[in-house]
């Protein structure tokens, strides 16, 4: 991507040394907690999922976040998007931010598309009436017209994501964090959502990405972050975020 | 001229950042960022209300009678095997309308707080994906219960009439005072269970067993009286007052003074042998039921303070615990 050449670039996400740690209890119902009350040290692992993580990331630019399973990527998304507390640390961010994390985008499985898109329209801070402005070119974008009023429950992965990424992309996002789910729809979709993303480039808005696709990571971002075991180990631009990446595959 | 890139950028500019922080230091302050919070969300709010009454009844054709059927069938179990069979009725007049009365009131609380503890792990799939303020899920499950009440009331109302005991009197200003303190506590309740059960599932059961036996806690199908003449009887008269502490048994008391005319006066109900009347006398009323009332709520709002303090310290984890 060629940077615009806009001379002022507001920082819409700080992220001020951010640590998670993980707790994995092994023991969840009361008796088996009475029963190893005091022993507890045993029955949980801890693990630091994000250490120390410090960056800002301004309008404008395409971020891809980068690193092998259990890095903590989708652990940086989840704390950028506010879902998740840090355990030390501060996030700051402006802007509307949309997020699409892992498969879905937060809809209630008992209700229907049509109903799901008021609610998610809703939760990203839009009032009914702009929702129903929208609605009708978000049902054509995501292209499951027949199953709007279908429970989605009973969608498959891809109609999942497609209605996902339609309201996610319709809601007039400034900041737009994305993880992995693009691989899910077929190429015909794929290439549809890479266009909306290269437009929305064009308008100035933030992505946040998390992709295990090298290509597409040099084709889209501008900036590449790379994590390993919750510590960022590179920042910059993407074809060293590439090899960044590959040497901590290596270690 | 200015492209929409650069026009973002200057928009941007001029937003305040909004902070997630580890835990928030000042406990006051927070607290009422985040009612500001909910209250900028009642749009989203309303529209969780209406999904879960929606979702209840979904599919069945009679929709949302359904949640009057069961009242009504305890109404019938009450009136008849307790009242009439096992004769708890001969020393409450309008049995009836004092029954439903205390059970209109029980099932606001029992269902908030039933409803309201499996309100954050019922609603996983949202709270895993996206930002909200989480307090937003109990408090649908608060504002469905509150719905289900109002209808339970207007058939309460309808009773009144139909009997001719229609409330009119000052004391109906209890009436809404009693349900004020029910959804405090309520509030304060579905915040800390709903967040301690993502935890520890146990909770749930536990709470279940907790609603039966509280029901019993709490003047509902018994009267007052009942409760004056066995401590009275035992000498137990520091049990009255152990009795009198449970805000839900106060409320519940202010409620039935309001509904239920007929306690507030002595009335004849049948004969004796002899052919005399047989009068039961007014209810005790409590003599400091408003003071009660008032220090109820007070204890009640420090509650929901520490409550939602207690939610958000546990929220942070919500969506890795799910």
């Amino acid at each position: 991507m060629v940077a615009k050449k806009s001379p002022v670039r507001p920082d819409v996400i700080r992220v001020n040394d951010v640590s998670k740690r993980f707790v994995i209890r092994k023991d969840k119902s009361l008796k088996e907690r009475i029963v190893n009350f005091g022993r507890s040290s045993k029955h949980k692992d801890d693990f630091w999922a994000l250490r120390d993580v410090d960056f800002t990331i301004q309008a404008g630019t395409t971020v891809g976040l980068l690193g092998a399973n259990g890095s903590g990527k989708s652990t940086l998304l989840k704390v950028i998007g506010g879902i998740i507390q840090p355990n030390t640390g501060s996030i700051e961010r402006r802007g509307r931010l949309a997020a699409l994390l892992e498969l879905g985008a937060g809809f209630h499985p008992d209700l229907t598309g049509r109903e799901n898109v008021f609610l998610n329209g809703s939760i990203l801070g839009l009032s009914r009436k702009q929702t129903e402005e929208y609605f009708d070119s978000i049902v054509e974008f995501s292209e499951i017209e027949e199953f709007i009023d279908t429970q989605v429950k009973f969608y498959s992965s891809g109609m999942y994501v497609r209605l996902a990424f339609a309201i996610a992309v319709h809601v007039d996002p400034d900041v737009l964090l994305v993880d992995e789910v693009l691989a899910v729809g077929d190429e015909r979709f794929q290439e549809k959502c890479m266009a909306k993303i290269r437009e929305f480039q064009k308008e100035g808005r933030t992505i946040v990405l998390v992709s295990h696709s090298s290509a597409q990571v040099e084709d889209l971002c501008s900036r590449a972050v790379v994590l390993s075991h919750g510590n960022v180990i590179f920042d910059g631009d993407t074809k060293g975020g590439i090899e960044a990446l590959r040497a901590s595959f290596d270690q | 001229m200015t492209n929409p890139a650069q026009e973002r950028a200057t928009r941007l500019a001029s937003l305040p950042f909004q902070t997630t922080e580890a835990i928030s230091s000042r406990p006051i302050g927070a607290f009422f960022r985040s009612v500001k919070e909910i209250v900028a969300h009642r749009e989203l709010l309303d529209l969780l209300i209406r999904r879960e009454l929606k979702s209840r009844y979904k599919d069945s054709a009679l929709g949302f009678l359904w949640s009057l059927v069961k009242p009504l069938t305890m109404l019938v179990i009450y009136f008849v095997f307790i009242g009439q069979i096992l004769g708890a009725a001969r020393g409450v007049p309008e049995f009836a309308i004092f029954v439903f009365a205390g059970l209109t009131l029980w099932g606001l609380f029992s269902e908030i707080i039933a409803s309201g503890t499996g309100s954050i792990v019922g609603n996983a799939g949202l709270i895993k994906k996206v930002y909200l303020p989480r307090e937003i899920f109990p408090l649908a499950s608060v504002g469905s219960a509150i719905f289900n009440f109002l209808v339970q009331f207007v058939v309460l109302v309808g009773a009144t009439v139909v009997l001719g005991q229609v409330p009119f009197s000052a004391d109906i200003v209890y009436v809404p005072l009693g349900v004020i303190v029910v959804l405090i506590y309520g509030i304060a309740l579905a915040l800390l269970l709903s967040a301690l059960n993502v935890y520890l599932r146990d909770i749930q059961y536990l709470v279940e067993v907790f609603i039966l036996l509280f029901f019993w806690a709490s003047p509902i199908v018994y009267s007052w009286s009942y409760v004056v003449d066995a401590a009275q009887r035992t000498g137990y008269v520091w049990l009255m007052e152990i009795y009198l502490w449970n805000p839900i048994t106060v409320a519940m008391l202010a409620f039935q003074k309001g509904m239920w005319t007929a306690g507030s006066r002595d009335n004849v109900m049948g004969q004796d042998a002899a052919g005399a009347d047989i009068v039961v006398q007014a209810q005790p009323w409590p003599v400091d039921l408003n003071l009660r009332l008032l220090i109820a709520a007070l204890i009640g709002l420090v509650l929901v303070w520490i409550c939602q303090r207690v939610f958000s310290r546990l929220q942070g984890n919500f969506a890795q615990e799910i």
